[in-house]
Protein backbone atom coordinates (compact mmCIF):
# COMPACT_ATOMS: atom_id res chain seq x y z
CA UNK A 1 0.00 0.00 0.00
CA UNK A 2 3.08 2.22 0.05
CA UNK A 3 2.98 2.89 -3.76
CA UNK A 4 -0.91 3.58 -3.27
CA UNK A 5 -0.05 6.26 -0.68
CA UNK A 6 2.94 8.04 -2.31
CA UNK A 7 0.33 8.14 -5.30
CA UNK A 8 -2.26 9.79 -3.47
CA UNK A 9 0.33 12.40 -1.87
CA UNK A 10 1.97 13.58 -5.00
CA UNK A 11 -1.51 13.22 -6.92
CA UNK A 12 -2.64 15.67 -3.99
CA UNK A 13 0.51 18.39 -4.27
CA UNK A 14 -0.12 18.25 -7.95
CA UNK A 15 -3.69 18.87 -7.78
CA UNK A 16 -3.03 21.76 -5.71
CA UNK A 17 -0.86 23.46 -7.81
CA UNK A 18 -3.69 23.23 -10.94
CA UNK A 19 -4.48 26.38 -12.38
CA UNK A 20 -7.96 25.40 -13.31
CA UNK A 21 -8.93 23.78 -9.74
CA UNK A 22 -7.81 27.32 -7.94
CA UNK A 23 -9.69 29.32 -10.62
CA UNK A 24 -12.94 27.21 -9.82
CA UNK A 25 -11.97 27.46 -5.76
CA UNK A 26 -12.08 31.37 -5.80
CA UNK A 27 -14.69 31.64 -8.55
CA UNK A 28 -16.87 29.65 -5.85
CA UNK A 29 -15.80 31.52 -2.87
CA UNK A 30 -15.80 34.70 -4.21
CA UNK A 31 -19.46 33.35 -5.74
CA UNK A 32 -20.74 32.42 -2.30
CA UNK A 33 -19.69 35.68 -0.55
CA UNK A 34 -21.08 37.69 -3.42
CA UNK A 35 -24.52 35.47 -2.89
CA UNK A 36 -24.38 36.32 0.92
CA UNK A 37 -23.38 39.75 1.17
CA UNK A 38 -25.96 40.53 -2.03
CA UNK A 39 -29.02 38.99 -0.41
CA UNK A 40 -27.92 40.67 3.08
CA UNK A 41 -27.63 44.16 0.81
CA UNK A 42 -30.99 43.37 -1.23
CA UNK A 43 -32.91 42.38 2.15
CA UNK A 44 -31.69 45.41 4.01
CA UNK A 45 -33.06 47.64 1.36
CA UNK A 46 -35.96 45.56 0.47
CA UNK A 47 -36.77 45.35 4.18
CA UNK A 48 -37.15 49.48 4.35
CA UNK A 49 -38.77 49.91 1.08
CA UNK A 50 -41.64 48.04 1.92
CA UNK A 51 -43.61 49.89 3.99
CA UNK A 52 -47.31 47.52 3.58
CA UNK A 53 -48.42 44.53 2.95
CA UNK A 54 -50.86 42.68 0.31
CA UNK A 55 -53.40 43.37 3.15
CA UNK A 56 -52.89 46.68 3.67
CA UNK A 57 -50.26 45.76 6.28
CA UNK A 58 -47.20 46.40 7.71
CA UNK A 59 -45.21 43.02 7.02
CA UNK A 60 -43.83 41.33 10.27
CA UNK A 61 -40.00 42.41 10.15
CA UNK A 62 -38.88 38.78 11.69
CA UNK A 63 -41.05 36.94 9.39
CA UNK A 64 -39.71 39.09 6.33
CA UNK A 65 -35.91 38.16 7.52
CA UNK A 66 -36.74 34.45 7.88
CA UNK A 67 -37.97 34.78 4.32
CA UNK A 68 -34.89 35.89 2.88
CA UNK A 69 -33.28 33.29 5.23
CA UNK A 70 -34.61 30.90 3.80
CA UNK A 71 -33.77 32.13 0.09
CA UNK A 72 -30.56 32.61 0.97
CA UNK A 73 -30.29 28.62 2.03
CA UNK A 74 -31.55 27.90 -0.66
CA UNK A 75 -29.65 29.78 -3.47
CA UNK A 76 -26.88 28.85 -1.01
CA UNK A 77 -27.60 24.72 -1.34
CA UNK A 78 -27.49 25.27 -5.34
CA UNK A 79 -24.50 27.33 -5.82
CA UNK A 80 -22.58 24.50 -3.54
CA UNK A 81 -23.90 22.17 -5.88
CA UNK A 82 -23.21 24.07 -9.12
CA UNK A 83 -19.12 24.30 -7.89
CA UNK A 84 -19.19 21.19 -6.93
CA UNK A 85 -19.82 19.77 -10.19
CA UNK A 86 -17.34 22.38 -11.49
CA UNK A 87 -14.80 21.22 -9.25
CA UNK A 88 -15.50 17.15 -10.18
CA UNK A 89 -15.02 17.94 -13.72
CA UNK A 90 -11.52 19.94 -13.32
CA UNK A 91 -10.38 17.08 -11.38
CA UNK A 92 -12.16 13.81 -12.86
CA UNK A 93 -10.90 15.22 -16.30
CA UNK A 94 -7.14 15.47 -15.59
CA UNK A 95 -5.69 13.33 -12.51
CA UNK A 96 -5.15 10.42 -14.36
CA UNK A 97 -5.80 11.25 -17.86
CA UNK A 98 -2.60 13.50 -17.86
CA UNK A 99 0.06 10.71 -16.08
CA UNK A 100 -1.46 8.82 -19.19
CA UNK A 101 -1.28 10.92 -21.83
CA UNK A 102 2.13 12.87 -20.71
CA UNK A 103 4.13 9.72 -20.76
CA UNK A 104 4.93 10.60 -17.00
CA UNK A 105 3.11 6.59 -17.18
CA UNK A 106 5.56 5.28 -18.75
CA UNK A 107 8.35 6.23 -15.62
CA UNK A 108 5.95 5.28 -12.58
CA UNK A 109 4.96 1.86 -14.11
CA UNK A 110 7.99 1.06 -14.80
CA UNK A 111 8.86 0.89 -11.20
CA UNK A 112 7.73 -2.10 -8.16
CA UNK A 113 4.11 -0.38 -8.33
CA UNK A 114 1.38 -2.28 -9.45
CA UNK A 115 -1.48 -0.50 -11.44
CA UNK A 116 -4.10 -1.32 -8.91
CA UNK A 117 -2.01 0.75 -6.33
CA UNK A 118 -1.63 3.62 -8.72
CA UNK A 119 -5.60 3.44 -9.41
CA UNK A 120 -6.38 3.34 -5.75
CA UNK A 121 -3.92 6.00 -5.29
CA UNK A 122 -5.41 8.24 -7.31
CA UNK A 123 -9.33 7.96 -6.50
CA UNK A 124 -8.34 8.57 -2.73
CA UNK A 125 -6.35 11.74 -4.36
CA UNK A 126 -9.07 12.81 -5.90
CA UNK A 127 -12.08 12.02 -3.23
CA UNK A 128 -9.39 13.58 -0.77
CA UNK A 129 -8.91 16.89 -2.58
CA UNK A 130 -12.88 17.00 -3.78
CA UNK A 131 -13.89 16.82 0.05
CA UNK A 132 -11.57 19.49 0.91
CA UNK A 133 -12.50 22.30 -1.46
CA UNK A 134 -16.08 21.33 -1.20
CA UNK A 135 -15.63 21.33 2.64
CA UNK A 136 -14.04 24.60 2.36
CA UNK A 137 -16.70 26.04 0.77
CA UNK A 138 -19.03 24.68 2.74
CA UNK A 139 -17.41 26.11 5.60
CA UNK A 140 -17.70 29.74 4.01
CA UNK A 141 -21.36 29.18 3.11
CA UNK A 142 -21.07 28.27 7.14
CA UNK A 143 -19.86 31.11 8.22
CA UNK A 144 -22.24 33.51 5.99
CA UNK A 145 -25.24 31.81 7.33
CA UNK A 146 -24.13 32.49 10.97
CA UNK A 147 -23.77 36.18 10.43
CA UNK A 148 -27.00 36.84 8.45
CA UNK A 149 -28.79 34.04 9.84
CA UNK A 150 -29.57 29.93 9.25
CA UNK A 151 -33.38 30.05 8.55
CA UNK A 152 -32.82 27.27 11.55
CA UNK A 153 -31.17 24.66 8.64
CA UNK A 154 -27.94 25.29 9.81
CA UNK A 155 -27.70 20.93 10.19
CA UNK A 156 -29.90 20.62 6.89
CA UNK A 157 -26.76 22.50 5.15
CA UNK A 158 -24.49 20.07 6.64
CA UNK A 159 -26.09 16.75 5.71
CA UNK A 160 -26.87 18.33 2.19
CA UNK A 161 -23.04 18.99 1.60
CA UNK A 162 -22.47 15.44 2.14
CA UNK A 163 -24.88 14.34 -0.02
CA UNK A 164 -23.59 17.04 -2.75
CA UNK A 165 -19.98 15.71 -2.36
CA UNK A 166 -20.82 11.97 -2.61
CA UNK A 167 -23.08 13.26 -5.73
CA UNK A 168 -19.98 14.91 -7.30
CA UNK A 169 -17.48 12.36 -5.97
CA UNK A 170 -19.81 9.99 -8.55
CA UNK A 171 -19.46 12.37 -11.72
CA UNK A 172 -15.47 13.22 -11.00
CA UNK A 173 -15.16 9.33 -10.99
CA UNK A 174 -17.15 8.92 -13.98
CA UNK A 175 -15.09 11.46 -15.68
CA UNK A 176 -12.27 10.10 -14.52
CA UNK A 177 -13.17 6.62 -15.66
CA UNK A 178 -13.73 7.63 -19.20
CA UNK A 179 -10.96 9.71 -19.40
CA UNK A 180 -8.82 6.56 -19.38
CA UNK A 181 -10.48 5.31 -22.15
CA UNK A 182 -10.84 8.65 -24.21
CA UNK A 183 -9.87 11.96 -24.88
CA UNK A 184 -10.82 13.72 -21.36
CA UNK A 185 -12.75 16.65 -22.91
CA UNK A 186 -14.88 13.73 -24.72
CA UNK A 187 -15.43 12.38 -21.77
CA UNK A 188 -16.63 15.08 -19.78
CA UNK A 189 -19.31 15.96 -22.13
CA UNK A 190 -20.26 12.30 -22.11
CA UNK A 191 -20.27 12.41 -18.53
CA UNK A 192 -22.42 16.12 -18.58
CA UNK A 193 -25.16 14.53 -20.88
CA UNK A 194 -25.26 11.15 -18.73
CA UNK A 195 -25.66 13.38 -15.25
CA UNK A 196 -28.01 15.67 -17.04
CA UNK A 197 -30.27 12.25 -18.10
CA UNK A 198 -29.84 11.40 -14.28
CA UNK A 199 -31.56 14.37 -13.08
CA UNK A 200 -34.42 14.04 -15.53
CA UNK A 201 -34.93 10.72 -14.84
CA UNK A 202 -34.84 11.71 -10.80
CA UNK A 203 -36.85 14.52 -11.39
CA UNK A 204 -39.82 12.38 -13.70
CA UNK A 205 -39.09 9.79 -10.77
CA UNK A 206 -40.11 11.89 -7.69
CA UNK A 207 -43.00 13.70 -9.46
CA UNK A 208 -44.61 10.08 -10.32
CA UNK A 209 -43.81 8.81 -6.77
CA UNK A 210 -45.75 12.02 -5.68
CA UNK A 211 -49.04 11.35 -8.27
CA UNK A 212 -48.31 14.05 -10.27
CA UNK A 213 -48.26 12.80 -13.44
CA UNK A 214 -51.06 10.89 -13.55
CA UNK A 215 -51.63 7.20 -13.07
CA UNK A 216 -50.12 6.13 -15.77
CA UNK A 217 -48.42 2.56 -14.52
CA UNK A 218 -46.04 2.11 -17.79
CA UNK A 219 -44.87 5.12 -17.02
CA UNK A 220 -44.36 4.45 -13.37
CA UNK A 221 -42.92 0.83 -14.07
CA UNK A 222 -40.67 2.89 -16.85
CA UNK A 223 -39.31 5.42 -14.86
CA UNK A 224 -38.73 3.22 -11.87
CA UNK A 225 -36.46 0.71 -14.15
CA UNK A 226 -34.81 3.55 -14.77
CA UNK A 227 -34.30 5.41 -11.75
CA UNK A 228 -32.72 2.35 -10.51
CA UNK A 229 -30.29 1.96 -13.65
CA UNK A 230 -29.18 5.48 -13.30
CA UNK A 231 -26.37 6.19 -10.53
CA UNK A 232 -29.07 9.12 -8.85
CA UNK A 233 -28.05 11.41 -6.99
CA UNK A 234 -27.95 11.30 -3.11
CA UNK A 235 -30.49 13.81 -1.76
CA UNK A 236 -30.60 15.03 1.86
CA UNK A 237 -33.93 16.62 3.56
CA UNK A 238 -33.13 20.01 2.76
CA UNK A 239 -34.98 20.97 0.12
CA UNK A 240 -38.12 19.38 1.94
CA UNK A 241 -37.40 21.80 4.84
CA UNK A 242 -36.67 24.91 3.33
CA UNK A 243 -40.22 24.38 1.36
CA UNK A 244 -42.20 23.05 4.56
CA UNK A 245 -40.52 26.69 6.59
CA UNK A 246 -41.83 28.53 3.74
CA UNK A 247 -45.20 26.94 3.63
CA UNK A 248 -45.27 27.76 7.14
CA UNK A 249 -44.11 31.38 7.47
CA UNK A 250 -46.70 32.19 4.17
CA UNK A 251 -49.57 30.40 5.67
CA UNK A 252 -49.16 32.71 8.37
CA UNK A 253 -48.83 35.48 6.44
CA UNK A 254 -52.13 34.59 4.50
CA UNK A 255 -55.14 36.31 6.56
CA UNK A 256 -56.43 37.71 4.04
CA UNK A 257 -59.66 37.24 1.70
CA UNK A 258 -57.67 35.04 -0.65
CA UNK A 259 -56.74 33.05 2.87
CA UNK A 260 -56.97 29.13 2.53
CA UNK A 261 -56.49 28.74 -1.20
CA UNK A 262 -53.19 27.81 -1.46
CA UNK A 263 -51.83 24.54 -1.92
CA UNK A 264 -52.12 22.32 0.99
CA UNK A 265 -48.80 20.99 2.95
CA UNK A 266 -48.68 17.61 1.38
CA UNK A 267 -49.05 19.37 -1.76
CA UNK A 268 -46.24 21.64 -1.49
CA UNK A 269 -44.03 18.67 -0.47
CA UNK A 270 -45.50 16.25 -2.84
CA UNK A 271 -43.17 17.10 -5.75
CA UNK A 272 -40.28 17.64 -3.74
CA UNK A 273 -37.79 14.27 -3.53
CA UNK A 274 -37.10 13.66 0.29
CA UNK A 275 -33.93 12.55 2.15
CA UNK A 276 -32.28 9.25 -0.34
CA UNK A 277 -32.61 5.85 1.78
CA UNK A 278 -30.71 2.71 2.50
CA UNK A 279 -30.95 1.59 -0.94
CA UNK A 280 -30.16 4.46 -2.58
CA UNK A 281 -26.88 4.68 -0.75
CA UNK A 282 -26.03 0.95 -1.38
CA UNK A 283 -26.66 2.34 -5.25
CA UNK A 284 -23.96 4.96 -4.66
CA UNK A 285 -21.34 2.40 -2.99
CA UNK A 286 -22.27 0.02 -6.06
CA UNK A 287 -21.57 3.03 -8.94
CA UNK A 288 -18.61 4.50 -6.91
CA UNK A 289 -17.18 0.67 -6.93
CA UNK A 290 -18.22 0.21 -10.59
CA UNK A 291 -16.65 3.81 -12.04
CA UNK A 292 -13.24 2.81 -9.89
CA UNK A 293 -13.03 -0.88 -11.51
CA UNK A 294 -13.74 0.79 -15.02
CA UNK A 295 -10.73 2.94 -14.26
CA UNK A 296 -8.10 0.51 -12.89
CA UNK A 297 -9.81 -1.84 -15.64
CA UNK A 298 -8.31 0.98 -18.45
CA UNK A 299 -5.25 1.31 -16.66
CA UNK A 300 -4.38 -2.10 -16.36
CA UNK A 301 -4.55 -2.84 -20.20
CA UNK A 302 -3.15 0.58 -20.95
CA UNK A 303 0.29 -0.13 -23.08
CA UNK A 304 2.41 3.30 -22.43
CA UNK B 1 25.12 -17.13 -13.91
CA UNK B 2 21.46 -16.18 -13.65
CA UNK B 3 20.52 -14.07 -16.34
CA UNK B 4 19.18 -10.55 -15.71
CA UNK B 5 16.94 -10.28 -18.53
CA UNK B 6 16.03 -13.59 -20.86
CA UNK B 7 13.96 -12.73 -24.37
CA UNK B 8 13.20 -16.05 -26.02
CA UNK B 9 10.80 -15.81 -29.44
CA UNK B 10 9.58 -12.57 -28.46
CA UNK B 11 7.07 -11.05 -31.04
CA UNK B 12 4.43 -8.15 -30.55
CA UNK B 13 2.36 -6.22 -32.72
CA UNK B 14 -0.04 -3.41 -31.67
CA UNK B 15 -3.04 -4.06 -33.78
CA UNK B 16 -4.17 -7.65 -35.01
CA UNK B 17 -3.71 -6.27 -38.99
CA UNK B 18 -0.36 -4.57 -37.79
CA UNK B 19 2.93 -6.43 -39.17
CA UNK B 20 5.09 -7.66 -36.61
CA UNK B 21 7.30 -4.69 -34.48
CA UNK B 22 9.07 -7.20 -32.79
CA UNK B 23 9.63 -10.66 -34.64
CA UNK B 24 11.04 -13.52 -33.16
CA UNK B 25 13.96 -11.30 -30.89
CA UNK B 26 16.39 -13.79 -28.44
CA UNK B 27 18.41 -12.78 -26.50
CA UNK B 28 20.35 -12.93 -22.40
CA UNK B 29 21.50 -10.28 -20.35
CA UNK B 30 23.80 -10.93 -17.75
CA UNK B 31 25.47 -9.15 -14.52
CA UNK B 32 28.06 -6.89 -15.41
CA UNK B 33 27.42 -6.79 -19.00
CA UNK B 34 26.79 -4.03 -21.40
CA UNK B 35 24.22 -4.80 -24.20
CA UNK B 36 23.57 -2.27 -27.31
CA UNK B 37 20.49 -2.54 -29.08
CA UNK B 38 20.39 -1.22 -32.39
CA UNK B 39 18.56 -1.03 -35.57
CA UNK B 40 16.80 1.93 -37.58
CA UNK B 41 13.91 3.86 -36.58
CA UNK B 42 11.15 2.08 -36.29
CA UNK B 43 12.92 -1.64 -36.12
CA UNK B 44 11.26 -2.28 -32.88
CA UNK B 45 14.50 -1.48 -30.01
CA UNK B 46 11.73 0.69 -27.83
CA UNK B 47 9.24 -1.69 -27.75
CA UNK B 48 11.80 -4.54 -26.47
CA UNK B 49 12.80 -2.39 -23.91
CA UNK B 50 9.51 -1.39 -23.12
CA UNK B 51 8.41 -4.49 -22.57
CA UNK B 52 11.46 -5.95 -20.36
CA UNK B 53 10.49 -2.89 -18.40
CA UNK B 54 6.56 -4.12 -17.92
CA UNK B 55 4.95 -0.86 -19.78
CA UNK B 56 4.05 -3.62 -22.66
CA UNK B 57 2.84 -6.97 -23.12
CA UNK B 58 4.35 -9.36 -24.94
CA UNK B 59 2.59 -11.31 -28.11
CA UNK B 60 4.69 -14.25 -28.47
CA UNK B 61 7.36 -15.59 -26.73
CA UNK B 62 8.48 -15.37 -23.23
CA UNK B 63 10.62 -12.67 -21.29
CA UNK B 64 11.89 -12.91 -17.95
CA UNK B 65 13.48 -10.10 -15.34
CA UNK B 66 15.15 -11.14 -12.66
CA UNK B 67 13.11 -14.78 -13.01
CA UNK B 68 9.72 -13.09 -12.90
CA UNK B 69 7.05 -12.01 -15.32
CA UNK B 70 7.80 -8.37 -16.08
CA UNK B 71 4.19 -7.66 -15.77
CA UNK B 72 4.58 -8.31 -11.80
CA UNK B 73 5.76 -5.51 -10.00
CA UNK B 74 8.33 -7.68 -7.63
CA UNK B 75 10.24 -8.09 -10.95
CA UNK B 76 10.68 -4.29 -11.59
CA UNK B 77 12.11 -3.71 -7.58
CA UNK B 78 15.45 -3.89 -9.31
CA UNK B 79 15.24 -2.32 -12.84
CA UNK B 80 16.34 0.81 -13.58
CA UNK B 81 14.91 2.35 -16.95
CA UNK B 82 15.13 5.57 -18.42
CA UNK B 83 12.95 5.66 -21.26
CA UNK B 84 13.06 7.72 -24.69
CA UNK B 85 11.60 11.45 -24.20
CA UNK B 86 10.76 10.94 -20.54
CA UNK B 87 8.06 13.13 -18.90
CA UNK B 88 7.13 13.40 -15.57
CA UNK B 89 3.85 15.03 -13.50
CA UNK B 90 4.21 18.20 -14.76
CA UNK B 91 3.34 20.16 -11.55
CA UNK B 92 6.13 18.69 -9.66
CA UNK B 93 9.59 19.61 -8.92
CA UNK B 94 12.42 17.58 -9.48
CA UNK B 95 13.12 16.98 -5.89
CA UNK B 96 9.55 15.83 -5.14
CA UNK B 97 9.71 13.69 -8.41
CA UNK B 98 12.69 11.66 -6.93
CA UNK B 99 10.99 11.39 -3.59
CA UNK B 100 7.72 10.09 -5.32
CA UNK B 101 9.55 7.52 -7.10
CA UNK B 102 11.78 6.64 -4.08
CA UNK B 103 8.86 5.71 -2.04
CA UNK B 104 7.44 3.64 -5.27
CA UNK B 105 11.13 1.66 -4.74
CA UNK B 106 9.87 1.43 -0.98
CA UNK B 107 13.53 3.28 0.25
CA UNK B 108 13.08 4.64 3.73
CA UNK B 109 13.64 8.09 4.71
CA UNK B 110 17.27 7.77 5.40
CA UNK B 111 18.04 6.33 2.22
CA UNK B 112 15.91 9.01 0.37
CA UNK B 113 17.74 11.93 2.12
CA UNK B 114 20.95 10.33 1.59
CA UNK B 115 20.45 9.53 -2.19
CA UNK B 116 18.07 12.45 -3.70
CA UNK B 117 20.34 15.29 -2.97
CA UNK B 118 23.54 13.02 -4.86
CA UNK B 119 21.48 12.16 -7.70
CA UNK B 120 20.18 15.67 -8.07
CA UNK B 121 23.49 16.86 -8.07
CA UNK B 122 25.04 13.81 -10.40
CA UNK B 123 22.02 15.15 -12.85
CA UNK B 124 23.30 18.79 -12.52
CA UNK B 125 19.69 19.48 -11.38
CA UNK B 126 20.09 19.86 -7.62
CA UNK B 127 19.76 24.00 -7.61
CA UNK B 128 16.83 23.44 -9.98
CA UNK B 129 13.29 25.31 -8.37
CA UNK B 130 11.37 25.24 -11.23
CA UNK B 131 7.98 22.75 -11.86
CA UNK B 132 8.57 20.09 -14.60
CA UNK B 133 6.20 21.59 -16.98
CA UNK B 134 9.29 24.69 -17.37
CA UNK B 135 11.85 22.02 -18.04
CA UNK B 136 13.66 21.62 -21.55
CA UNK B 137 13.80 18.29 -22.93
CA UNK B 138 17.59 17.72 -21.75
CA UNK B 139 17.14 18.64 -18.60
CA UNK B 140 13.76 16.04 -18.48
CA UNK B 141 16.26 13.55 -20.08
CA UNK B 142 18.92 14.32 -16.94
CA UNK B 143 16.24 13.77 -14.68
CA UNK B 144 14.84 11.01 -16.32
CA UNK B 145 18.21 9.20 -16.57
CA UNK B 146 18.77 10.51 -12.45
CA UNK B 147 15.23 8.42 -11.55
CA UNK B 148 16.57 5.50 -13.35
CA UNK B 149 19.47 5.42 -11.11
CA UNK B 150 17.97 6.49 -7.64
CA UNK B 151 17.27 2.62 -6.83
CA UNK B 152 20.66 1.64 -7.52
CA UNK B 153 19.38 -0.83 -9.89
CA UNK B 154 21.24 -4.29 -10.93
CA UNK B 155 19.62 -3.61 -14.43
CA UNK B 156 19.51 -0.16 -16.01
CA UNK B 157 17.98 0.50 -19.67
CA UNK B 158 18.34 3.12 -20.85
CA UNK B 159 16.73 4.07 -24.17
CA UNK B 160 17.99 6.62 -26.58
CA UNK B 161 19.30 8.44 -23.51
CA UNK B 162 21.87 11.03 -24.71
CA UNK B 163 19.73 11.87 -27.84
CA UNK B 164 18.91 15.43 -26.20
CA UNK B 165 22.16 15.78 -23.99
CA UNK B 166 24.93 18.47 -24.51
CA UNK B 167 28.78 16.59 -24.68
CA UNK B 168 29.00 17.04 -20.97
CA UNK B 169 25.56 15.20 -20.28
CA UNK B 170 27.11 12.39 -23.01
CA UNK B 171 30.80 12.10 -21.06
CA UNK B 172 28.78 11.58 -17.75
CA UNK B 173 26.34 8.94 -19.03
CA UNK B 174 29.57 7.03 -20.03
CA UNK B 175 30.95 7.57 -17.34
CA UNK B 176 28.00 6.14 -15.13
CA UNK B 177 27.94 3.40 -17.49
CA UNK B 178 31.24 2.32 -17.03
CA UNK B 179 31.02 2.70 -13.25
CA UNK B 180 27.95 0.73 -13.19
CA UNK B 181 29.22 -2.10 -15.59
CA UNK B 182 32.36 -2.28 -13.19
CA UNK B 183 29.71 -2.80 -10.11
CA UNK B 184 28.28 -5.78 -11.78
CA UNK B 185 25.48 -4.19 -13.02
CA UNK B 186 23.80 -5.16 -16.56
CA UNK B 187 23.31 -2.30 -18.96
CA UNK B 188 20.69 -2.28 -21.79
CA UNK B 189 21.44 0.25 -24.14
CA UNK B 190 19.20 1.56 -26.81
CA UNK B 191 20.62 4.05 -29.31
CA UNK B 192 21.22 5.44 -32.66
CA UNK B 193 24.56 6.84 -31.63
CA UNK B 194 27.19 4.09 -32.55
CA UNK B 195 30.18 5.52 -31.89
CA UNK B 196 28.97 5.52 -28.10
CA UNK B 197 27.81 1.65 -28.29
CA UNK B 198 30.98 0.73 -29.58
CA UNK B 199 32.55 2.33 -26.80
CA UNK B 200 30.35 1.17 -23.86
CA UNK B 201 29.31 -1.82 -24.92
CA UNK B 202 30.24 -5.34 -24.69
CA UNK B 203 27.86 -7.05 -27.25
CA UNK B 204 25.50 -5.73 -29.71
CA UNK B 205 22.20 -6.70 -31.78
CA UNK B 206 21.10 -5.14 -34.98
CA UNK B 207 17.47 -5.04 -35.02
CA UNK B 208 15.81 -3.72 -38.61
CA UNK B 209 11.69 -4.21 -39.43
CA UNK B 210 11.73 -6.37 -35.74
CA UNK B 211 13.95 -8.49 -36.77
CA UNK B 212 17.31 -9.40 -35.62
CA UNK B 213 19.82 -9.07 -38.49
CA UNK B 214 23.04 -9.80 -36.27
CA UNK B 215 24.13 -10.52 -32.69
CA UNK B 216 26.94 -11.05 -30.82
CA UNK B 217 30.38 -9.50 -29.07
CA UNK B 218 31.76 -6.17 -30.78
CA UNK B 219 34.51 -8.35 -32.11
CA UNK B 220 32.12 -10.92 -33.78
CA UNK B 221 30.11 -8.02 -35.00
CA UNK B 222 32.81 -5.77 -36.27
CA UNK B 223 35.32 -7.11 -37.89
CA UNK B 224 39.17 -6.04 -37.98
CA UNK B 225 39.55 -3.04 -40.11
CA UNK B 226 35.53 -1.56 -40.15
CA UNK B 227 33.65 0.47 -37.61
CA UNK B 228 30.41 -0.10 -36.25
CA UNK B 229 28.54 2.25 -38.31
CA UNK B 230 29.72 0.60 -41.78
CA UNK B 231 28.30 -2.72 -40.82
CA UNK B 232 24.82 -1.24 -39.60
CA UNK B 233 24.81 0.53 -42.54
CA UNK B 234 25.21 -2.32 -44.54
CA UNK B 235 23.25 -4.51 -43.02
CA UNK B 236 20.23 -2.43 -42.48
CA UNK B 237 20.42 -1.24 -46.03
CA UNK B 238 20.42 -5.12 -47.34
CA UNK B 239 17.26 -5.39 -45.75
CA UNK B 240 15.74 -2.60 -45.93
CA UNK B 241 13.48 -1.53 -49.42
CA UNK B 242 15.28 0.74 -51.32
CA UNK B 243 14.57 4.74 -50.86
CA UNK B 244 15.22 7.77 -52.91
CA UNK B 245 18.19 9.75 -51.64
CA UNK B 246 16.65 12.99 -52.15
CA UNK B 247 12.79 14.27 -52.88
CA UNK B 248 12.70 15.48 -56.49
CA UNK B 249 11.86 18.97 -55.66
CA UNK B 250 15.33 19.32 -54.03
CA UNK B 251 17.19 17.49 -56.88
CA UNK B 252 15.08 19.60 -59.59
CA UNK B 253 16.61 23.11 -57.69
CA UNK B 254 19.94 21.13 -58.18
CA UNK B 255 19.70 21.12 -61.94
CA UNK B 256 18.85 24.77 -62.15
Amino acid sequence: MNGAAAVTRYTLIELSRRRILLVFFIIGAVGIALLGIGLKVFSSAFSSVVVTGPNGTAPDPAKLQRAFELGFVNDLIGALGFFALLIAFGIGMTVIYHDLESGAAVSIFSKPVSRAAFTIGKVAAAIVAMIVIVGVLSLEARLLMLLFGTGGLGEALWIETVAQVANAITLMLLVMALSTWMNNIVAAIVAFVYNAVAGLVVGLHSQVQAGLLGDNQVLKVGLNIAYWLVPHPLLSDARRQIALAEFELFSSLGEGPRAGQGPTRDQVLAGIPGASGAGDIIWWVFAVCVFTGLAYYAVRRRQV
Amino acid sequence: MAAVVSVEGLRKRYRRRDPWAVDGVSFALEPGQAFGLLGPNGAGKSTVVKIIAGLLRPGEGKVQLFGSDPGDPGARKDLGFAPEDPDFPKFLRATEVLDYFASLLGLDEVERKRRIPETLAFAGLDKERRQIRQYSKGMKQRLGIAQAILGRPKLLILDEPTADLDPLGRRDVRALIDQLKASGVAVLLNSHLLSEVELVCDTVAILARGRVLKEGTMAEVVPEGRNLEDVFVELVQANSPQRDQLPSFIKDQDKS
